[in-house]
Order: structure tokens, then C-alpha cells, then sequence
């Protein structure tokens, strides 16, 4: 006999199935509608639009500027977190004085919220006298005001740059995760049998990480991706346009441009990506879990 | 090497790090301690810590109201997700059941999908419900984008809770629910408080949601006040808006400190089931 409660596994889950299926797919459904409606400046519905919204984002220049910088800032943000991760990763697993204070100070920025970070950004690269100038001139690298912030060629990289700050502690994390489930005796086997440090990083370190790295970049791939307060709190996506990611450019045509139509269809072509990034997702972990 | 000699190298190569990780705090600190007059000076150290600042932005920055936001939405987000999770990750810790992997994607997707790409339908819902501007509503929301990462986690810790004296009491004759209540509970305490803090957190810093569904000032949170007080402005008073962002990061700055070692449990238990 098997023992048991009495309890309905389904009358468990219900609530959250309910509440998030909700929010999930209303929303969804109102997308869908919009899309396909002719909807005018104020968000009113006014007309059948067939195919109209989706023709126009996609004859829309700015979608594909937008795209193209989305795929920068995506990569930009993801690698070079990856490049930085690893290698604190590993200093921190070490066994070495302070470790515990060294591990804090790295994970530090995942407590300032995204919008906080842009807006002390904003004012860190003010371009008169904000904190980076001072410095850099306190430091007599510069001798003149930037202003970081008023031109893409320099605010674009700062965003990223803003973007691997927020993003590296969630990595890092992963990353000590993944170095502390590698059993040391691999590393005392390696060693008897006279392997140095580059091989037994090479042939052992690496390919246990492995799994770990790419469900990080995944992961990082679509948050960054997704990521909205950094860009919006510095520059809101200008000066014109030129900072926009998609998901700045959708906010836009959403509630600044009143182009809701076309935001709608943006919104829907994003959780398409979205979906496929989350198979690909789903795919490694199971990967990894057999 | 000695371990001496290995520490001093380690964080020698960590200190570029530390630099670009410290900072935004460096940012904050400075200037929400530089008198008003020297906000723009070059140079390390003030002439004198300006506290004042630190006053002057309660009713500047209007810190307080939005401090009251922000504390209500997030207690009532947390509370929300806690009702909801705690029963589903019951379910899935200590139930096999036809659908379960089903629920577990709809929520691995329910994670990724970013507010982002559904406030403009979320918008529409609630403009049909008339419930735009609702701190109530808000806090709703947030339930529901919490609860995948809340589920996951609290599974995780549910699943390495022996079920044994679960099994005793429901031979005691115990109903299930009594049992839940009254012996599972109170073990499963320490995993309820990590959950509930991360929710709290998470919603305490939540911004395109609140930036576009709370619409008047009285209803803002703390990112959105700050935000709105920094753009739009022709000079803004940069040392009071450090103040505040110091004062607004600074708790969840010490939170986070002591919850990081919890925190791979929920982001990976999620990934790898």
C-alpha cells in the first residue's frame, strides 16, 4: 500500500498556473488582436488592419538598425562578461586570504537594481564634470570634459560596459557553482601524473566547465537581450535613435510614438526569438542532465 | 608558493576588478556626501561630509512617499508569490503527477519571457479593466513574473526534506493538509525566508513594469521617483539624487551580501530539472 495525503497535486499548482497563465496569455492575446488592427495615435482600435502593421515594421529602417545594435550590445555585454567571469572564477576558487571579502566585492553590483546603475551612470558620465571626468583629469589621462553620454560612438560602450558590470556577479556565480561540483581528485590524479597547471586547465578545468559556461551564456543571452533600464535610464535609446535596441525601439513606438500597431507586432516577433532562445535552453540543460 | 605569496597575487589581479565592481558605489558615496557647492569640484575628498544632504533629500527627491511604495508593493509581491509558490513547489517536490513536466516548462517560459516584451498588452488588459495605476495590481504582476524562480527554489529545498515524518503523521490519521501545515512547514522555514527575500528584491527593483503602469506620482516606487526626478530637469541636484540612490541601494546592497552563497540553488535548480 502505497502511504499518501490526501492532498490534490492539481489544487496545488492551480493558483500559480492560474495567476501566471493569466498574465501571460491575456496579454499575448491582446498583441495578437492589436497586430492585426488599425489602431490610431491615442491606442484606439479603429478598423481592420490585415497585414498593414506587420508590413510597415518591417519596412521600418530603424527595426534594422535597431536589430543590428541589439546584436552588438547582446554579444558585447555577453562575451565580455564571459571573458571577465571566467578568469575571476577561477582566481576565486583558489584557496587564498580574503576570499570570502574578494567574493562579496565581486557580487556587489547584482544588489544595485539595473535603473539605479543606469542612473548613476547618467550622472558618473555627465559631461560636465561628472564623476569619470574628474577622475580621469584627477588622474591627468584627459585634460577635457567628455560628454560620454551625447554621442553613440561613446555611449554605446559605456552601456555596455554598464551592461558587464550588472551581469558578471550572476555569472561569476554560476561559474564557482560549476568550478565547485569538479571533484579534486581529478586534479590530484593529474598531478601525480605530472601534468602542469596550462594542461590540467586545458583538459580538465575547461571541459567540466563546459555545461556550466553554456547555460551561462544562454542565460546572459537572454536577459541582455531583454534588458531595457540600463538603455532607457542613460539615454533613452537617443540621441536620436542612436542607441535604441529593440527593446527601447518597442517601448517607443509603444508609449512615446504612438505607433501601437506596430509596437504590437514588434512585441510578438520578440517572443517568437524569445521562445526559440528558451528551446535552445532547454535542449543544453537536458543535455546536461543525462 | 606560499599561501601568502598566492594571496597577494590573486588580489593584485582582482583589484582592476574590484575597481570597475566598487564603482557605482564610489559614484554614490562621493558625491552624496559633497556639500552642494563642491558637487562639480575635482578633487578626492570634500572640505567637509555634507549629512545635511541626506535630510534635504527626504523631501526633495520626495523619498519618503516613494520609500512607502516601494516597501508596500514589494511586502504584498512577496506575500502574493509565497501564497502561490509554496503549495506548487509542495506539489512538485512530493507529487508525480501527469503534467508536471508541462508546468515545469510553462514556467522555465513564464521565466524568460521578459515583462518587456508583454507591457504594451499587459497595458491594454488593464486599460479594458480599468486598473491602470494600481499599486494593488502591480504587486499582482509581480507575483506572477516571480513565481517560476520562486517555485524552483523552493522545490529544491522542499526535495531535501525527509519524508518520513510527513508519512507518520498521515498514518496518525493527520489529514494532508494538517500534515503540511503543522510538520512540514515549520522545517521548510529557513527555504520560505531566502524565497521571500530574493521576491522582495527582485520586485524592490522591478522598473519597466512600474514605469509604465503606475502612472501618477503618488504611486511611484523608488527607481521610478529617482528616474523622474533626474530626467526632464534642467539642473538637477546630483547629490541629493546620490543620497537617495545610496539610501535605496545600500539595504539590499547588505541583503544580498548574506544571501549570495543561497542563491545558485533557485538559478540552476530551475535549469537543470
Amino acid at each position: 500500500m502505497r502511504i499518501s495525503s490526501n492532498l490534490n497535486p492539481y489544487l496545488l499548482i492551480a493558483p500559480g498556473l492560474l495567476v501566471t497563465g493569466i498574465i501571460i496569455l491575456w496579454p499575448l492575446v491582446q498583441l495578437g488582436q492589436l497586430s492585426v488592427s488599425e489602431v490610431n495615435r491615442f491606442g484606439q482600435v479603429i478598423g481592420q488592419g490585415g497585414a498593414e502593421n506587420y508590413v510597415k515594421v518591417f519596412a521600418d529602417p530603424e527595426l534594422y538598425a535597431s536589430s543590428f545594435r541589439t546584436l552588438i550590445w547582446t554579444l558585447g555585454v555577453v562575451l565580455g562578461t564571459l571573458l571577465l567571469a571566467l578568469p575571476i572564477s577561477l582566481a576565486l576558487n583558489e584557496e587564498f586570504y580574503g576570499r570570502g571579502v574578494a567574493r562579496v566585492l565581486v557580487m556587489l553590483p547584482w544588489a544595485i537594481s539595473l535603473a539605479m546603475l543606469a542612473i548613476v551612470g547618467r550622472w558618473a558620465l555627465n559631461g560636465d564634470s561628472g564623476t569619470l571626468n574628474n577622475l580621469l583629469q584627477m588622474l591627468e589621462i584627459t585634460q577635457t570634459d567628455i560628454a560620454w553620454l551625447a554621442r553613440a560612438e561613446t555611449a554605446f560602450p559605456m552601456q555596455i560596459l554598464l551592461g558587464i558590470v550588472a551581469t558578471l556577479p550572476f555569472t561569476v556565480t554560476i561559474f564557482l557553482g560549476g568550478l565547485s561540483s569538479i571533484p579534486t581528485d581529478i586534479y590530484e590524479a593529474a598531478q601525480v601524473e605530472g601534468a602542469n597547471k596550462l594542461q590540467t586547465f586545458r583538459r580538465i578545468t575547461l571541459p567540466l566547465m563546459r555545461p556550466f559556461v553554456n547555460i551561462a551564456v544562454v542565460l546572459n543571452t537572454i536577459y541582455v537581450f531583454n534588458s531595457f533600464p540600463i538603455i532607457w535610464a542613460t539615454t533613452q535609446g537617443g540621441p536620436a535613435n542612436s542607441t535604441d535596441i529593440l527593446v527601447t525601439y518597442l517601448y517607443k513606438l509603444a508609449f512615446r510614438f504612438g505607433r501601437v500597431g506596430e509596437a504590437a507586432v514588434l512585441s510578438l516577433i520578440m517572443f517568437v526569438i524569445l521562445l526559440i532562445f528558451t528551446i535552445i535552453y532547454v535542449r543544453l540543460a537536458m543535455n546536461e542532465e543525462n | 608558493m606560499s599561501k601568502l605569496m598566492k594571496s597577494l597575487l590573486i588580489w593584485l589581479f582582482l583589484l582592476p576588478i574590484f575597481a570597475i565592481t566598487l564603482f557605482p558605489f564610489y559614484v554614490m558615496a562621493t558625491t552624496a556626501i559633497r556639500p552642494q557647492t563642491e558637487v562639480f569640484d575635482q578633487s578626492w575628498l570634500p572640505t567637509r561630509f555634507a549629512w545635511e544632504n541626506f535630510v534635504e533629500m527626504w523631501t526633495a527627491v520626495g523619498f519618503g512617499r516613494a520609500l512607502a511604495n516601494s516597501l508596500y508593493i514589494s511586502t504584498l509581491a512577496t506575500a502574493l508569490t509565497l501564497i502561490i509558490a509554496i503549495p506548487a513547489g509542495y506539489a512538485l517536490s512530493r507529487y508525480r503527477f501527469a503534467g508536471r513536466t508541462g508546468f515545469r516548462r510553462f514556467l522555465l517560459i513564464s521565466q524568460m519571457l521578459s515583462p518587456i516584451v508583454l507591457v504594451l498588452g499587459l497595458f491594454r488588459v488593464l486599460v479594458l479593466l480599468n486598473a491602470l495605476n494600481d499599486a494593488h495590481v502591480v504587486a499582482l504582476l509581480y507575483a506572477g513574473f516571480n513565481t517560476a524562480f520562486a517555485v524552483w527554489m523552493l522545490e529544491s529545498y522542499f526535495s531535501t526534506i525527509p519524508r518520513d515524518l510527513e508519512m507518520a503523521s498521515w498514518m496518525e490519521g493527520a489529514s494532508g493538509f494538517t500534515t503540511a501545515r503543522k510538520v512540514f512547514l515549520p522545517l521548510a522555514m529557513p527555504a520560505i525566508c531566502v524565497t521571500a527575500l530574493f521576491t522582495f528584491v527582485n520586485s524592490w527593483n522591478e522598473f519597466v513594469l512600474a514605469l509604465t503602469l503606475l502612472r501618477s506620482e503618488e504611486n511611484y516606487t523608488l527607481p521610478i521617483q529617482i528616474l523622474a526626478i533626474v530626467s526632464g530637469r534642467f539642473s538637477v541636484d546630483w547629490h541629493l539624487v546620490m543620497a537617495a540612490a545610496l539610501c535605496a541601494t545600500l539595504p539590499v546592497a547588505i541583503l544580498f551580501a548574506w544571501m549570495q552563497r543561497y542563491m545558485l540553488r533557485g538559478l540552476t535548480a530551475g535549469a537543470v530539472k
